[in-house]
């Protein structure tokens, strides 16, 4: 019986030996202790022990300065290890808001796969070095950005008219020359969160002309208004995140809110963005993902090729470069969100939030190239893509000769339904004169405008009957039997035929539409004769009946 | 009296009454002396409200490593282990959803020592579900169910289910996507009576599937009730129920004479001298004298002399405290080497496909993927009444205490091996290869279905087969042989074809790396 006493004493023994391996585990071989036996401040070897940096308002405890010592506050001087070097100087100093906040990961892991969350399952990793502007969509939102073109043409007048020569932008600039010339101006990275003097120019033009000599004579003339609004778009993006701005200006040229909500504006074909950038990796698959699995390749990899990444995509591939892929796979990584305190409500996300300003700007090259770019095309000539109806070309001459801005402005408004182009003011979050600014931008796509036309809305007398066999022997083979659309487009829309006026219809008839299977029918082609101008009236009285309007 | 000198008598009585505290606390404690001799240690056994559990004596068979394997003790260690640390990780556990999941996260990276902890619990747990069912094995072809410990079988019959259910509640509660969907699974067990009522049309009626979902579930839909019911019943309700269980199971061994041995367990003892026994009683009772005017009958210890047994403390303790250093130690030693599993974040929208109960009810699952009435309820039940009838059907006395004891005996149950394995290997290969009849017949009635499945006839063929072994050796006993090892060996089969060999959407797949891409 002395065996039950020995297995007892073994099997105690290598309990105890376990658990002192664990022990010991847990409290001598973390690396956090490592790093830490190596550093020294000013003072000589700092003590090991678990650092954290909380604030309860930001829901924040990052014990990531256990290892990064340095960028603990009042930590700057320690070294002693490649990993303890101080964070650069930024403007949201880490002792108060924590690591996580901008960089995301576990703040509360003290391993360092699972802090920076490369762990297989784990919802939130850390955002990776090269998309770290990402981390500012978390709290702000960055407003008024133009699209890539009109961003780009303010860019460069504020460089043509040489600003740098004394202002300083994103770490440009502003030198002092020798031999003088240049002098600092103000640092302007940053007029986009704290404002400018709006009389700026005034005051320039005054210290210009006060001046005798030197770089007020020499580096300013005064400003055109053009380029002042060019100006102007320039510094209210500066908000001390260019990549961001540059990629986020990237997603208002791409069309990419014809489909998508991002914080309440766009489409429904796609799903809403708001939090695009919060997609836990372990919810999508990473088997056609070449590279690591990480939320920025999977997001570059479904530009690329959507419907390979996610089965039953109808997205497009964005044919773009890998330069915008990469900014697109920024922005999209930068839609997150984090519910705020309002002393740590930033004024731009106030501004966003309370008083409705909108995160693009409201020009109409920016608003098309956000909304109307993805279906139509960037010039306006239309899409055709795979699977997908093909979408009309508005900027076509002879379209925007026969169409009142009321009717664009109708149609944009209220959509038409039965077909992809939904009603922007109410389901896609425009308002009227967002509108009415696309509609203006449409006119200078295709450089036309209405011809004048005095005529009231509904004007045609004739006879719908003879319109029928008319359209039976003629139009019905592209539009259908009873207009019900075919190869050319459903003309029996109700919407269509609401706001069409009976002069559109005519003069759509009559002129054809350039680039498209639709002639004009006032000439004869080798199918069929040509038509009256009262055979066209008929036709046009037919289609009116098609809703059981007039007869 | 002088009131001054009382007064300093009775203040010298309290400082020497104070400095012997100690003493007497010890002795107060020990109040049969210091447990050094065997007198004392039994008188302190006997009076400890926790020991008196134990008889003061142990029969040298019952310490025998054989006689038991150590898999009661096992079980019991593995269910205190889970007990300690489910406690620590209530500390930090939310039962809320979103919460739960990020509570385990934290439990797992951010507590200190939270990882081990929570492995430790998870593979106490599993060492737990495998000691009962082995244990339930042991007692089985030790036949230690027979008179007067029928009723005992029926109480470890309970402690099975309760521990299956402790296992398989505590499986929803990180509330991650293996947890969701399994429960999602075990709902629709639940739920599966109305596969009989729909067959029949009188679910709006009488919808007693519905009801046990609604009952399991608090909510038509997994979610936040699902999750505060599981967790009321894994940390209070059923833990409440196997302790309870557990003290009569405990209780009734010592009622019933310890544990089973043969008749002729104290010569084959014998022939072996001990130093260790000794008589303590120079002859056997003729009767126990207490309780005797109440208790009917004779007690066990009638007619039996106490030669062959030892003091319990301390060869009984250590044996015990041995397996459960034993058992701690392979917990340990597992959750050092294998983390818990932990997946994604429980989503509705995304079913885990397959989506795979805990792994001792795969078996069940695999019945399920026939009909999930028969499987999931019906042949469990069956099972179950089946085991509970075992001992008032089989009122032999041969071979009672022996490994595979009684008619047959291990040349029965090796070829009841044969039987158990390859039967329902030929059925499911059948299933797997040809299909069954809802393939052939588009249009067959569910009931049917329900009644002839594989799973059924499995259940028919093992049924056949002991009525066979009944016959053959003309004893019940040797029925309960044959089944009995069927049913293991059954239970054995389907678990791994469930584990290894289905895929997505319970597809038969030879390996994982077959499995479709999506």
């Amino acid at each position: 019986m002395k065996k039950n006493k020995y297995l007892l004493l073994a099997s105690s023994l290598a309990v105890l030996v376990l658990l002192a391996g664990a022990a010991i585990q847990e409290s001598f071989l973390k690396e956090w202790r490592r790093i830490q036996a190596q550093g020294r401040s000013d003072e000589g070897p700092i003590p090991v022990q678990l650092r954290q940096i909380v604030n309860t308002s930001l829901g924040v405890s990052d014990r990531c300065v256990s290892c990064h010592v340095s960028m603990g506050p009042g930590e700057q001087s320690v070294r002693g290890n490649p990993i303890l070097v101080a964070h650069k100087p930024v403007v949201h100093d880490p002792a108060e808001f924590g690591c996580t906040v901008c960089h995301g990961g576990q703040g509360q892991a003290t391993e360092k796969a699972d802090a920076h969350g490369d762990v297989h399952f784990w919802p939130e990793p850390m955002l990776p070095k090269n998309a770290s502007y990402a981390g500012c969509g978390r709290c702000h939102a960055s407003l008024n950005v133009p699209g890539r073109e009109q961003l780009a043409s303010a860019q460069q007048a504020f460089e043509r008219l040489d600003c740098l020569t004394c202002h300083r932008v994103d770490g440009r600039g502003g030198t002092v020359r020798p031999g003088g010339g240049g002098m600092e101006g103000p640092d302007l990275s940053r007029t986009g969160l704290k404002g400018y003097d709006s009389a700026w120019h005034e005051k320039h033009v005054q210290k210009s002309a006060a001046a005798p000599e030197g770089p007020w004579k020499v580096s300013f003339s005064p400003v055109s208004t053009t380029d002042q609004a060019l100006l102007k778009t320039y510094l209210d993006t500066r908000i001390a995140a260019p990549q961001l701005v540059a990629a986020k200006s990237v997603f208002f040229s791409h069309g990419c809110l014809g489909c998508h909500k991002v914080s309440g504006v766009g489409g429904d074909d796609g799903p809403d963005l708001s939090r695009a950038g919060e997609k836990d990796p372990g919810q999508v698959s990473f088997k056609e993902v070449p590279g690591q699995p990480t939320m920025q390749n999977w997001m570059a990899e479904h530009f690329r090729a959507p419907a390979s990444v996610v089965v039953g995509s109808q997205m497009p591939p964005a044919n773009l470069s890998q330069q915008e892929i990469d900014q697109l796979t920024l922005f999209t990584l930068s839609l997150r969100r984090k519910e705020l305190r309002e002393i740590y409500l930033p004024k731009d996300r106030l501004r966003a939030v309370k008083f409705n300003e909108r995160e693009f700007s409201s020009d109409g090259a920016t608003l098309f190239g956000a909304f109307c770019a993805g279906c139509h095309g960037e010039d306006g000539q239309g899409r055709r893509l795979p699977g997908l109806v093909s979408f009309p070309s508005i900027a076509n001459p002879d379209f925007l000769a026969s169409v009142s801005d009321d009717f664009l402005a109708h149609t944009v408004q209220n959509g038409r339904p039965g077909r992809k182009m939904p009603g922007w003011l109410k389901d896609g979050g425009l308002r009227a004169e967002e509108i009415k600014a696309v509609v203006a931008h449409v006119r200078t796509l295709g450089n036309t405008s209405q011809q004048p036309d005095t005529r009231p809305a509904r004007w045609i007398t004739a006879s719908a009957a003879q319109g029928k066999s008319i359209f039976e022997s003629i139009c019905s083979g592209c539009h259908g039997p009873q207009g019900k659309g075919g190869q050319g487009p459903a003309l029996n829309n109700k919407v269509l035929l609401e706001s069409a006026t009976d002069s559109y219809l005519v003069e759509t008839i009559s002129r054809g539409r350039r680039g498209t299977a639709m002639a004009s029918f006032l000439e004869p082609s080798p199918v069929r004769p040509a038509l009256t101008r009262s055979d066209i009236e008929a036709v046009v009285a037919y289609l009116r009946s098609l809703l059981g309007g007039k007869s | 009296m002088n009131p001054a000198s009382f007064h300093k008598d009775a203040l010298r009585e309290f400082v020497d009454n104070l400095k012997t505290v100690p003493r007497r606390v010890y002795e107060t404690a020990f109040r049969g002396g210091p447990p050094t001799t065997d007198r004392t240690r039994s008188t302190f056994v006997f009076g400890n409200v926790f020991l008196h559990l134990h008889a003061v004596r142990t029969h040298r068979w019952s310490l025998r490593w054989t006689t038991t394997v150590g898999l009661g003790i096992m079980s019991v260690s593995a269910f205190l282990i889970t007990l300690v640390t489910g406690v620590m990780l209530m500390f930090y556990y939310k039962p809320f959803p979103e919460a739960a999941y990020g509570s385990i996260k934290d439990i797992h990276f951010v507590v200190p020592t939270g990882r081990l902890i929570r492995n430790i619990h998870r593979w106490a747990a599993n060492i737990m579900v495998v000691a009962v069912i082995l244990h339930m094995a042991r007692a089985f072809y030790t036949a230690a169910y027979r008179r007067p410990r029928e009723y005992n079988w029926l109480i470890g019959l309970g402690l099975l289910v309760v521990t299956l259910g402790l296992s398989f509640t505590g499986y929803l509660l990180p509330w991650d996507q293996l947890a969701y969907w399994a429960i999602t699974i075990g709902a629709n067990i639940a739920q599966s009576p109305r596969e009989i009522t729909d067959a029949l049309g009188i679910t709006q009626y009488f919808d007693p599937g519905g009801l046990q979902r609604l009952l399991l579930l608090g909510s038509d839909t997994v979610g936040a009730e699902a999750l505060i019911r599981f967790y009321l019943l894994h940390v209070m309700i059923l833990p409440l129920a196997l302790a309870a269980l557990m003290g009569v199971h405990f209780w009734r061994i010592r009622k019933d004479g310890g544990m089973v041995r043969p008749a002729d367990a104290d010569e084959r003892l014998n022939r072996v001298r001990n130093e260790e026994t000794y008589p303590v009683f120079t002859e056997a009772p003729a009767k126990t004298y207490h309780l005797a005017a109440i208790v009917r009958g004779k007690t066990s210890v009638v007619g039996r002399g106490p030669e062959n047994t030892v003091p319990s403390m301390p060869h009984l303790f250590y044996a015990e405290l041995g397996v459960m250093m034993l058992t701690l130690l392979v917990c340990v030693a597992l959750a050092l080497v294998s983390d818990a599993p932990l997946k994604e974040l429980a989503n509705p929208s995304v079913p885990e496909n397959p989506a795979k109960a805990p792994w001792y009810f795969l078996g069940l699952q695999e019945m399920v993927s026939f009909s999930a009435f028969m499987g999931g309820i019906g042949i469990p039940s069956i099972v179950l009444l089946g085991l509970g009838l075992i001992p008032y059907l089989d009122r032999e006395t041969e071979g009672t205490g022996e490994w595979f004891g009684g008619p047959g005996g291990w040349r029965l149950v090796r070829f009841s091996m044969v039987i158990g394995f390859c039967t329902p290997i030929l059925i499911e290969s059948f299933a797997i290869r040809f299909g069954w009849l809802r393939e052939w017949f588009p249009k067959i009635p569910q009931l049917i279905i329900t009644c002839v499945n594989p799973a059924t006839i499995l259940t028919t063929v093992y049924a056949l087969f002991s009525i066979w072994c009944i016959r053959r050796y003309q004893s019940a006993r040797a029925g309960a042989l044959g089944l009995f090892t069927c049913f293991l060996c059954g239970f054995l089969v389907l678990t791994v074809i469930g584990t290894y060999f289905r895929g997505p959407n319970w597809v038969f797949y030879l390996s994982p790396s077959d499995w479709p891409k999506h």
